[in-house]
């Protein structure tokens, strides 16, 4: 059983089909340590499909996606699970679980380590859930899970953090508080993948954006590269203005185009 | 969190002393101690009756009720859904279907399997082996790669078509007496059951008990959903199979031994699930053992129930079921769930 504290992981012509629809085509990327990267784009750009595929979750059709210049196919189920973590955009879960008992799911691809207890309540802490640890998550408000939820994510030692829309349904507090840990989170080494509606978060937080329109990559560079006016009016169709203040994006939607 | 391990350490001493009472029970007296120690060999009648006729049937009930809350607990924790019960995929309409089929032509059958039937191993063989046939049906109706409700669609189908084949074959029937006997069958019953019966489920249900507790991992991911369950690791149909495998194995032998005893799967699994902080990996055990408490007990009130036809075990089990559910409903109007 390796345990990889690092990791790359590249698209290399990702093609997609669904129910016989393509949902993603020709998708060429990089994804290093030590980088904060936002999937951005439109409701229905495939974002989620790209994260999934970069999760292991979907099969690509076309292409394929490698790890450290492994091919992914060659790459076990259970091996490819503790390289990478994954939070989808909506989690539900089944049974009302305690909320330490659901982050301690985040380490089943590490079997049973001798300091569960102690990396559960370290990662609850990460996001400031801790007093929810003995609640059952099914009474919990829909930000207090999704923290719990990170906290999941955040629990195993995966060098590869993928999280679909984390800040989705958190209160602005959580919401930097989230970024930050994602961004504390790349600085230690990992390779963090999120998809984003925030385009001022991503601006401010992520080192890479890549912008993905019906199922194609638009563009990807730094946030000042992608983050252009007219490149975003022609993509999500509206004016928009992007002020940037002391290093902080702030993305201003102006009308519709 | 003590006291719910209290609650499970109660219910482990409640076996043992549900199974005295169950040695204790009968229409005949039976001086216990002596019986046991003159041993398995012993030729008195009390002997007799607790080593051969007492004895195997209460390990049965304690090996049906623990398959029926194992299969239960399994069936909902793939499901993700806390109505699931084994009955759910066709493994207890298929093996009774075969059982019905077998009673149906056992008159013709009598004469040239004379040995076998004698035996009483046929029926049960057939009925497993039917349970693994609508198993795999409903496998190859839902596709590669199903998902979970598309399982449970194909299980539905395949259920309703076998429980119409079995309207056709009570509808048919040669005599009042294979009637008769169909309808017995079905309601379940421990009674007349002996050693043969014991030995021949035991396998199937330790086999099906080795693959559901190999797969309670994923059954813990997947209180996740599927995608998040894919993502830990538990990919592709490899799983999904263990587990219908590992039901079949276990709810297909019990069945074909004791007929079709309900709402054990349904019931024992949801009265757990609190005691086990609702996860579904020791849920399995734990109903496994509330599955075997509750069946030994139904089992001696049917053996205590004085009357001039036999109490079914399936009818106890139902009238615990049907109350527990009310409870339920009751509880959940109080508390606003649901």
């Amino acid at each position: 059983m390796t345990n990889r504290r690092k990791l790359e992981i590249s698209c290399l012509q990702l093609g997609l089909e669904r129910r016989h629809q393509r949902v993603l085509t020709d998708i060429n990327c990089t994804f290093k340590p030590y980088e904060l990267t936002a999937v951005v784009g439109p409701n229905g750009a495939g974002k989620s499909s790209l994260l999934q595929c970069l999760a292991g979750v979907l099969v690509p059709s076309g292409g394929r996606i490698e790890l450290d210049g492994l091919p992914a196919e060659q790459v076990s189920a259970a091996e490819r699970a503790r390289f990478g973590a994954y939070l989808p955009q909506s989690e539900t879960p089944a049974w009302s679980l305690r909320a330490a008992d659901l982050v301690a799911l985040g380490l089943l691809p590490w079997g049973r380590p001798r300091d569960r207890e102690a990396r559960v309540s370290a990662a609850l802490q990460l996001v400031d859930a801790q007093p929810l640890a003995e609640r059952p998550v099914t009474q919990l408000s829909g930000g207090e899970l999704r923290r719990v939820q990170l906290a999941r994510l955040l629990v195993g030692e995966a060098p590869l953090l993928i999280a679909d829309e984390p800040t989705a349904a958190l209160d602005i507090r959580h919401q930097l508080q989230l970024m930050q840990n994602f961004r504390s989170q790349a600085d230690a080494g990992k390779t963090v993948v999120l998809a984003l509606h925030d385009l001022s978060l991503a601006a401010r937080y992520c080192d890479r954006i890549l912008l993905l329109q019906d199922g194609r990559l638009r563009a990807q560079g730094t946030p000042e590269d992608v983050f252009t006016p007219p490149l975003i009016g022609d993509v999500y169709g509206v004016s928009c203005e992007f002020r940037w203040r002391n290093g902080v994006a702030d993305f201003v939607p102006l009308d519709l185009l | 969190m003590k006291s719910d391990n209290l609650a499970l350490s109660l219910l482990c001493a409640a076996l043992p002393l549900a199974l005295l009472a169950a040695l204790a029970s009968g229409p005949v007296a039976v001086d216990l101690g002596a019986a046991l120690r003159e041993g398995w060999r012993g030729d008195s009648s009390d002997a007799v009756i607790l080593w051969q006729l007492r004895l195997p049937r209460a390990l049965l009930a304690i090996l049906v009720g623990a398959a029926l809350g194992l299969g239960g607990a399994a069936m909902q924790g793939m499901l993700r859904n806390p109505l699931a019960e084994p009955a759910l995929l066709g493994v207890s309409s298929g093996a009774a279907l075969a059982a019905i089929l077998l009673l149906y032509y056992g008159s013709a059958l009598r004469a040239g399997w004379g040995a076998a039937w004698q035996s009483g191993w046929l029926l049960p063989a057939l009925a497993i082996a039917g349970a693994f046939c609508a198993v795999a049906c409903v496998w190859l109706l839902a596709g590669r790669g199903a998902s979970a409700s598309r399982l449970v669609l194909a299980g539905v189908a395949i259920n309703a078509f076998l429980s119409a084949l079995m309207a056709l074959a009570l509808n048919y029937a040669p005599s009042m007496f294979a009637m008769q006997e169909i309808v017995f069958w079905l309601l379940g019953s421990l009674a007349n059951r002996g050693w043969d019966q014991l030995l021949l489920a035991l396998p199937f249900v330790l086999v099906g008990g080795l693959l559901l507790y190999c797969a309670r991992n994923y059954l813990r991911a997947l209180s996740l959903g599927e995608a998040s369950a894919a993502s830990l690791g538990f990919r592709g149909h490899r799983y999904p199979l263990l587990v219908l495998l590992g039901i079949a194995s276990a709810v297909g032998a019990a069945v074909a031994v004791a007929g079709t005893i309900g709402f054990v799967g349904l019931v024992v699994p949801h009265l757990m699930r609190p005691l086990v902080n609702q996860d579904p990996g020791r849920l399995l055990w734990s109903s496994a053992l509330a599955g075997a408490l509750l069946l030994l007990l139904a089992d001696i009130v049917v053996i205590n129930f004085v009357g001039a036809q036999e109490l079914r075990i399936g009818a106890v089990t139902a009238f615990i079921g049907a109350p527990f559910f009310f409870w339920l409903i009751v509880s959940a109007r109080r508390g606003q769930q649901l």
